[in-house]
């Protein structure tokens, strides 16, 4: 029997350590979440910020392994080209000879390192490379011409494509698996999903702590891999972050190994979490509240939780079979030992294309309850919004080889999933359309929140056209591995989920922090956001019409223009991120308190609204009745008749 | 759940009492059923079909189906666990001359608690924490009556425990 215990009111008397490292409670789990996804994220962002100042001009700036020589050797390769100039020109004469014996004392004279070689890097090989640019540029014939861009050639080193190749591996690891899910699935899902359905916590607050711990360990190992040795003689691995066999087999070091760890560990993170969720939501709903009177946000959660239940487990086998191709000496992918790549792709994007729902389904629910709130409208048509987002989850399990349609699948097969991947655009235009039809007729606020949305249902439904462009399998022929594609998933993703974060973000930051963002920072974010990364992802498409392939250092220089114009984009992006930790720390030490719990006003009318700013440490700990959530008879009383708002609270 | 039809008997021992004059049986609230959980379980294994029937035939199928089976039988594991964290029950009878408290824990045990009806004292504490928290006084012992319930639900309990307690007094 349990002895009547009558608490006072509670305080949060938790020390920062327990509160923080030891915390099983869904709030703080969620605000760790999504503090850990910007840090890691902003790493990934670095990582395009240094790829774009490389791509910015034609020619190799600043990822280059340095040419080192010793000074005898440096004047030997300088009379060599005396020599054949002399020989070239029919007079004996040495064209430019004064600027280049400039160049050769200059270089023989600098200063060598400690095995006596001159490294020619930084301001030196600039000097090398507007010296030979100089003298070839005013040579008189082309002989002569090649002969000192040849020098040069050797002189400015070589491209170091390893680098390139760890660093769009780690960009897209990073922001595929320790970033936007984490961001979307594990900070928002965990903090706002239990709330919205009037639970007092998630079903299992300790196995949310490890969730939590293990994706900060796969993070961990995700960046260890990009320091261990790997490939090339250089640290960490760049075979693509579809670690596609049979590069990721042949890939030496241990860094491909820590790579295929640190997705591991986070898919069991996912797993535990999604498994968390789906039990919260499904057995923890607050009396009354049946599966299609559940808010979106968690309805969005809930389907994600199962493409991840779902999809990771198959990524998990393939990457284990990896791991023991490398280290097992099996051959289950491996060509070498009888194995079969492709077999590798089919497993990958068997995980991969839900994956991209997993990113962008939260994202769907966000953008639901942000375009109700600022039209002043319920969402329209929510029977409707919940089976589209259903409906995208099971036919992205169905579609997967529209990512390999190259790998010589029979017509058969292609045309398959070509019209599979063409039927998702129906339930994604279900959800299009009634987004706009609840902006109809509404009283538009432009709030930040609702300007990413905006941005976000513009941006995403251009990217879902590329996106039909890409699923015809003869299109694709010619757009496969191009910048087409590059811009396609980045319009999607760039521009949708990492969109949807920052309208959540902007959303609920009062409802976490206690203290509102400031409105004009926040519209100058979106602003500068929207128009970067347009200016950013929008040229690709041209460069992927003209056939540019992803994936490589350098390009000729007929791609100069619209690379120039889209690393200004780029550039334009950071800034606006940066901004965005500006706004973060401004509002969490001086942001103006909040103190009205529905602070966006009557049609934020989920339960999270409810609770004062920020909630306190336990919340629900007895069940919401059914008039603090069920708002329909409000709003509804007209279509639905009374008899629906007549309902007990007790029943 | 109640059966106001008999006015209780004589028996001393509350096994061999017959039928209390009043019994009321309380529960956290848990939103799926085990139907639900049986089409979940149906749905999952559908699902995981997919990639098992899409790669019959190779190495990766038996990895993919024991992965597959691993999983199913986790979501399961979970949920059965949370359903028996939430399956505490509380049964409250009366008769004439005792009322009686049977509490089930999640984990089977069993906690009894009785006294006089006459003497029973039912306190409700509106602005404790949780709100309109429940206790019953009797036999020098002070029990905390659904917990669990909403603030409104023990409301409407303890109006009902009164009425049937009034109703056994004479006169």
């Amino acid at each position: 029997m349990a002895d009547a215990a009558v608490h006072s009111q509670h305080e949060d008397t938790r020390g920062f350590f327990t509160r923080w490292f030891m915390s099983t409670n869904h709030k703080d789990i969620g605000i760790l979440y999504i503090f850990t996804a910007a840090l890691v994220g902003f790493v990934a962002v670095a990582f395009t910020v240094y790829m774009r100042l490389e791509l910015m001009e034609p020619g190799i700036q600043h990822m280059y392994l340095a040419y080192a020589a010793d000074a005898d050797s440096l004047r030997a390769s300088f009379e060599r080209l005396f020599a054949d100039l002399a020989a070239a020109s029919g007079t004996g004469a040495v064209h430019a000879q004064e600027a280049l014996m400039a160049l050769r004392d200059t270089l023989a004279a600098s200063s060598a390192n400690a095995d006596g070689q001159i490294v020619i890097d930084g301001g030196l090989r600039d000097a090398v490379i507007s010296a030979v640019e100089k003298a070839a540029g005013s040579a008189p014939s082309t002989v002569e011409a090649s002969l000192i861009y040849g020098l040069g050639d050797t002189l400015d080193g070589d491209p170091n494509g390893h680098l390139w190749n760890v660093l769009i591996t780690g960009h897209g690891i990073l922001m595929m698996f320790f970033v936007v899910i984490p961001a979307l699935f594990g900070g928002f899902g965990n903090y706002f999903m239990p709330l919205m359905i009037g639970a007092p916590d998630m079903a299992f607050p300790r196995m949310n702590n490890l969730s939590y711990w293990l994706y900060v360990c796969g993070s961990a190992l995700a960046v260890a891999s990009l320091l261990a040795p790997g490939g090339n003689g250089q640290t960490g691995s760049g075979v693509g972050w579809v670690l596609y066999a049979p590069l990721s087999t042949s890939e030496q070091g241990m860094s491909m190994d820590l790579a295929i760890f640190a997705v591991h560990v986070s898919g069991a993170s996912s797993i535990l979490g999604a498994i968390n969720m789906i039990t919260t939501f499904l057995n923890m709903r607050a009396p009354g509240m049946t599966l299609f009177k559940v808010p979106l946000f968690a309805w969005s959660i809930f389907v994600t939780g199962f493409l991840i239940l779902f999809s990771l487990p198959v990524l998990a086998g393939a990457i284990t079979m990896l791991l023991t191709d490398r280290n097992f000496g099996t051959a289950f992918f491996d060509p070498a030992g009888g194995g079969d790549p492709v077999l590798y792709q089919h497993l990958l994007w068997f995980f991969g294309h839900p994956e991209v729902y997993i990113i962008i389904v939260p994202g769907f629910g966000i953008i639901s309850h942000v375009i109700a709130t600022f039209s002043r409208k319920p969402v329209f048509g929510y029977l409707p919004m919940v089976w589209a987002m259903i409906a995208i989850g099971a036919l992205g399990f169905v579609v997967w080889a529209h990512h390999m349609y190259t790998v010589q699948l029979s017509t058969t097969q292609q045309s398959y999933f070509m019209l599979a991947t063409m039927v998702i655009a129906v339930p994604t235009g279900i959800k299009i359309f009634s987004w706009i039809a609840t902006m109809w007729g509404g009283s538009i606020e432009f709030k930040t929140p609702m300007l990413w949305a905006f941005g976000f249902l513009f941006l995403f439904t251009f990217g879902g056209v590329t996106g039909i462009v890409l699923s015809q399998a003869a299109i694709d022929r010619a757009l496969h591995d191009t910048y087409y594609v590059v811009a396609h998933f980045h319009y999607v993703m760039s521009l949708g989920a990492v969109f949807c974060i920052f309208a959540a973000i902007y959303y609920w930051i009062g409802k976490m922090s206690g203290r509102q963002y400031p409105e004009f920072l926040g519209k100058v974010h979106f602003w500068m956001m929207f128009v970067g990364s347009n200016i950013t992802f929008f040229p690709q498409h041209f460069l992927g019409y003209q056939g540019k392939p992803r994936r490589y250092i350098d390009y000729p220089e007929q791609f100069a223009l619209w690379n120039y114009v889209s690393s200004l984009g780029a550039f334009l992006s950071f800034a606006s991120f940066l901004l965005f930790f500006y706004i973060i720390a401004y509002t969490l030490l001086r942001g103006a308190k909040v103190r009205e719990p529905a602070y966006w006003g009557g049609h934020a009318d989920t339960l999270e609204w409810t609770l004062p700013n920020p909630p306190p440490e336990h919340t629900f700990e007895t069940l919401p009745t059914r008039e603090m959530w069920d708002k329909a008879p409000e709003h509804w009383t007209a279509v639905k008749g009374p008899e629906e708002s007549k309902i007990s609270p007790a029943e | 759940m109640r059966d106001p039809s008999h006015p209780g008997a004589e028996s001393s021992a509350p096994g061999e009492r017959g039928d209390p004059h009043f019994e009321v049986s309380l529960w956290p609230h848990r939103s799926l059923t085990e139907t639900g959980l049986r089409w979940l379980i149906i749905g999952s294994c559908a699902a995981y079909a997919i990639p098992i029937l899409a790669f019959f035939g190779t190495t990766a199928m038996l990895v993919l189906a024991a992965l597959a089976a691993f999983h199913v039988w986790l979501l399961w594991f979970f949920i059965r666990r949370n359903t028996r964290a939430l399956s505490l029950s509380e049964t409250l009878r009366l008769w004439p001359d005792l009322i009686t408290v049977e509490r089930r824990d999640p984990r089977g045990r069993v906690r009894h608690w009785q006294a006089n009806p006459y003497w029973v004292r039912l306190t409700l504490h509106k602005n404790a924490r949780p709100e309109n928290y429940l206790t019953l006084k009797g036999g020098g012992r002070e029990i905390e009556l659904g917990a669990f319930l909403s603030p409104d639900e023990r409301v409407t309990l303890k109006e009902e425990i009164e009425r049937e307690i009034r109703l056994l007094r004479p006169g």
